[in-house]
């Protein structure tokens, strides 16, 4: 199939209007040598045997009944009208609002989003949105560089494995310093060159940090060192104390579970926010409320784009040009969905239903849960038999939680489980029977 | 259309009343929080307000109604590719068993097998050896490969720290530059619009500098003759080239950036293979290799084995991860449908029809308008306006041709030309649609002489006039 809308006596047409005799004319400026007579692809195919191809390979991926994974990426419930509303063409087939009267209805959900993002997190500012949790941090990393001038960051041990690859990699491209250092030695590695500690809550292992403490004990000596907070799953925010009550510089989160499907990873959503001072430093695009030149009318339009690559070119903030608008839609729409109301009681559920699971587990001989900090709804689980866990979770059609020792080699028999409002009583259940006779040696199926 | 005119805020639209409809039955025995989370962690006030479902639905298909889109009509902004979005795609990203997936999951074959597929085909079109689909957007895969460069010069211990990229090239290519860590050299086209040769040998001959971004064809639309002469003098200095490829449209199964010297390339997904833009993103930027950067690209990357698909360890020579997870694979999956359903045969007409098109609109336009660089042009060209009556720029025109009820070129850019009205028409657009746009732009032209002052006051019918964007600048309000 093809989305042409020519037939042959129209490009015949067109061809005499331009002056030219063939379609190979078009191409007479290209040198010879390099114009190809063949692809090696295969043929088209019409929309039901593309269908049946892409269901096809679909069928090879595995949806389980109910979820005990998080680790980045999250299973909360997305409600129905979200998609009605990206799936509106006016939204999802527009380009960046580049010409504000004719895009006034995308400005203004990004207006709302800025706003809403705001005031869930308490920060200052928020842009109109990052690639993803991890870029945002690593671009946060660099930001905190320009704003001090120095060139080291600190990052706490229990930021997410593959935040912190990201970190180095965006850092090793600038010939940023970076150190990852556990929490009873962080202030051997701050000193007066370190731009910015950055540092997860809850973390990547489920504890929720004593932000203020450490704020506390890093700005009382290196009142200069600018503070980096990211979250991976901001549902928290919904019962935990924002950012923005405490002295936080910049503040990041990995959105995706604010109304987004998990879909492999990505599309995800970068959320960017910081304080009012550092502004003029923050990289994204933004969108600010103006009025009509010749009338008084409000309106919305992109602003401070001397920050940005398109007009700053190698000076800019950043080189982030496209970013994530249409998810940035989605976790507004999901935000309003759930209301002040909905996001306290999903957050509430999220504590509570973790530490059912919690609690149930250790009154299994042989399961030691390993936060020593409060957690949210993730939490560390040491198993006695962590492959019959797996196995058993498999066979009950429960998606397992994450075996660490994927990121850390040195962490086995350790499990990360995530529970949300998505687990269900009855699947509940039926995780803490796998992790029971998991604990006998027995197998499901096998016994 | 009945439209309400009242610019009303989602805020002002809150009630008293508890939103309940979207949180699930709690089946445990609860616990009170402040038994489980100590109270010094808890908020205090949360000020998101609590608005009924029929109202956030009223007020987004409000704003929608304010806002245009590909699939409302023609969306002629250059270097942006705005193609239409085959909603097909839209339903192949949202079957279950790709959007539930979990990134860190087993039993995820067909998401291996669908990134394998699509990294193969992409090499085929482009010629490359190797693909990351990581990426999450063009810029992103600008400096992913400028990290591949940068990677690839200090494993050889040389120090390379610059990089040249010519006037005419996105703005994103030197901020990526920047970014990895390189300084950069601006070099001027010629009266061709091309990379002046003389020139480019002798800033290759300065040392210091890894390389050479392009974009072929360039925002001219022109397609840069002396290509492999460029390329040429660039490896000849020890120096690598980077091929930009948001302007790979045009040349699809018509020539290979690969053929043509370059050694890394980055495609736009949300351009050339037709993902929807989403009002800015999400897009997704692959990056191609030739054999021998293979071993510099971002980690993971999947391979085919006897067993299935697995996902590879990497080379301590790769230059780290650019993104959490795969990449944007949504959109992964919609370009993937897009090439599956083309075929080698589709993907040559959307070359050539994309040509077509854009010399079409060239030549009916070039006797009003300046046209600074009248050739055959690729999939776009550049009009100016310098020359026009009564002190008529580009802004205004843009403005004006809003009130026709279509969408505006991309507006000055490239920086090389002034005043410069880009415009790329893609090959989706029909005859009528083409015809009806020339229409509206000769009606502008002769507003221009006879009435300009209808144009230095527009945009007239949209929903707001023309916006103070100093204004906006001057003293920011970035939320309620």
């Amino acid at each position: 199939m093809d989305f042409i809308p020519h037939d042959d006596k129209t490009i015949s047409k067109m061809l005499n209007i331009i002056g030219i005799q063939s379609l190979d004319d078009l191409f007479q400026d290209i040198p010879k040598d390099l114009l190809i007579n063949k692809l090696n692809l295969a043929e088209g195919l019409s929309e039901p045997d593309l269908i049946k191809h892409l269901e096809n390979l679909a069928s090879k991926n595995r949806v389980f009944s109910n979820s005990f994974l998080g680790a980045g990426c999250y299973y909360h419930y997305i409600p129905s009208i979200i998609d009605f509303i990206i799936s509106r063409s006016e939204f999802y087939t527009s380009y960046t609002p580049y010409q504000a009267e004719a895009s006034q209805g995308y400005l203004q959900a990004i207006y709302e989003y800025q706003t809403i993002i705001s005031r869930l997190t308490g920060m200052d500012i928020a842009n109109a949105s990052m690639y993803d949790g991890s870029t945002a941090l690593a671009e946060a990393a660099i930001m905190a560089s320009m704003i001090t001038g120095k060139r080291a960051i600190v990052l706490l041990e229990g930021i997410h494995p593959e935040y912190i690859e990201v970190v180095k990699t965006y850092c090793k491209g600038q010939g940023i310093h970076y150190n990852i250092v556990k929490e009873d030695k962080l202030l051997d590695e701050i000193n007066h060159d370190t731009a910015a500690l950055l540092f997860q809550s809850p973390n990547f292992f489920g504890d929720i940090e004593d932000s203020e403490g450490l704020i506390k004990s890093v700005k009382s000596i290196y009142p200069e060192c600018l503070i980096v907070q990211v979250m991976t799953d901001p549902t928290s925010l919904g019962i935990l104390k924002p950012p923005g009550s405490t002295d936080i510089d910049i503040f990041v989160a990995e959105g995706q579970s604010l109304g987004i499907n998990p879909s492999f990873g990505g599309p995800g959503l970068g959320i960017f926010t910081a304080k009012q001072k550092y502004l003029r430093k923050m990289p994204g695009r933004l969108v600010g409320k103006t009025k009509e030149i010749k009338g008084e009318k409000q309106g919305f339009i992109l602003t401070l784009q001397a920050r940005e690559q398109h007009i700053r070119r190698e000076k800019a903030s950043s080189n982030i040009c496209t970013n994530q608008a249409l998810c940035s839609l989605s976790a507004l729409i999901y935000l309003l969905s759930l209301g002040k109301n909905g996001l306290q009681e999903i957050a509430k559920q999220n504590v509570q239903k973790a530490h059912y699971v919690k609690t149930q587990l250790q009154a299994i001989p042989g399961y030691e849960i390993l936060n020593k900090k409060p957690t949210y709804n993730e939490f560390l689980v040491k198993c006695p038999n962590i492959e019959a866990l797996i196995d058993n979770c498999k066979y009950k059609d429960l998606l397992p939680p994450l075996q660490v020792s994927k990121y850390y080699s040195n962490m086995e028999n350790i499990v990360l489980i995530c529970i949300t409002e998505m687990n269900s009583k009855k699947a509940i259940t039926e995780f803490i029977e796998a992790a029971r006779m998991a604990a006998n040696d027995k197998k499901e199926g096998k016994c | 259309m009945l439209m309400d005119l009242n610019v009303t805020l989602i805020f002002e639209k809150g009630n008293e009343r508890p939103q309940k409809n979207f949180i699930p039955k709690m089946d445990l025995d609860k616990v009170e929080i402040n038994k489980i989370l100590p109270e010094n962690l808890l908020r205090k006030e949360l000020n998101i307000p609590d608005v009924p479902e029929v109202e956030i639905i009223r007020h987004y298909i409000g704003l929608s109604n304010r806002n245009y889109g590909v699939d409302s009509g023609i969306y002629p902004l250059g270097s942006c590719t705005m193609k239409y979005n085959p909603k097909v795609n839209e339903i192949a990203a949202r079957m279950p068993k790709f959007s539930k997936i979990h990134p860190l999951q087993d039993e995820c074959q067909g998401s291996f097998e669908l990134l394998y597929n699509l990294s193969k085909i992409l090499g085929e079109i482009t010629g490359m050896d190797g693909f990351t689909l990581q990426p999450a957007a063009g810029a992103h895969g600008e400096l992913t490969g400028l990290l591949i460069i940068k990677k690839f010069f200090e494993t050889q211990k040389m120090e390379k720290s610059k990089i040249i990229v010519p006037d005419s090239a996105h703005g994103t290519n030197p901020a990526s530059a920047k970014m990895a860590g390189f300084s950069i050299i601006e070099l001027q086209s010629n009266e061709k619009g091309e990379v002046p040769l003389d020139q480019l040998e002798f800033a290759m001959k300065e040392g210091d500098v890894a390389g050479i971004m392009l974009t072929n064809p360039n925002t001219l639309g022109v397609f840069d003759s002396q290509i492999k002469e460029i390329t040429h003098v660039v490896h000849e200095n020890g120096g690598l080239c980077y091929y930009d490829g948001a302007n790979l449209n045009p040349i699809l199964a018509i020539c290979r950036p690969k053929d043509m010297g370059f050694d890394i390339v980055h495609l736009n997904l949300h351009k050339t293979f037709s993902t929807p833009h989403g009002g800015g993103g999400p897009g997704s930027g692959p990056v191609g290799v030739t054999k021998d950067l293979i071993q510099f690209l971002p980690e993971p990357c999947i391979i085919s084995t006897e067993n299935g698909f697995i996902c590879q360890k990497s080379t301590d020579r790769s230059i780290g991860r650019i993104k959490a997870f795969w990449g944007n694979f949504g959109v992964i999956v919609r370009a993937y449908s897009y090439v599956i359903a083309l075929g080698e045969e589709g993907l040559r007409r959307v070359g050539q029809m994309a040509v077509l098109n854009a010399n079409y609109l060239r030549v009916l336009l070039q006797d009003k308008y300046n046209l600074p660089y009248n050739r055959l042009c690729k999939h776009e060209f550049v009009l100016s306006d310098q020359g026009l009556p009564n002190n008529i720029t580009t802004e205004d025109i843009a403005k004006r041709i809003l009130d026709f009820g279509i969408y505006a070129p991309t507006v000055y850019f490239p920086l090389i030309i002034n005043g410069a009205m880009m415009i790329e028409p893609t090959e989706t657009e029909s005859k009528t649609s083409l015809d009806r746009f020339v229409e509206i732009m000769l009606k502008i032209y002769d507003e221009i002489k006879e009435c300009p002052e209808i144009i230095k006051s527009a945009p007239h019918n949209t929903f707001v006039g023309r916006l103070d964007a100093v204004g906006a600048a001057r003293k920011p309000i970035l939320k309620e």
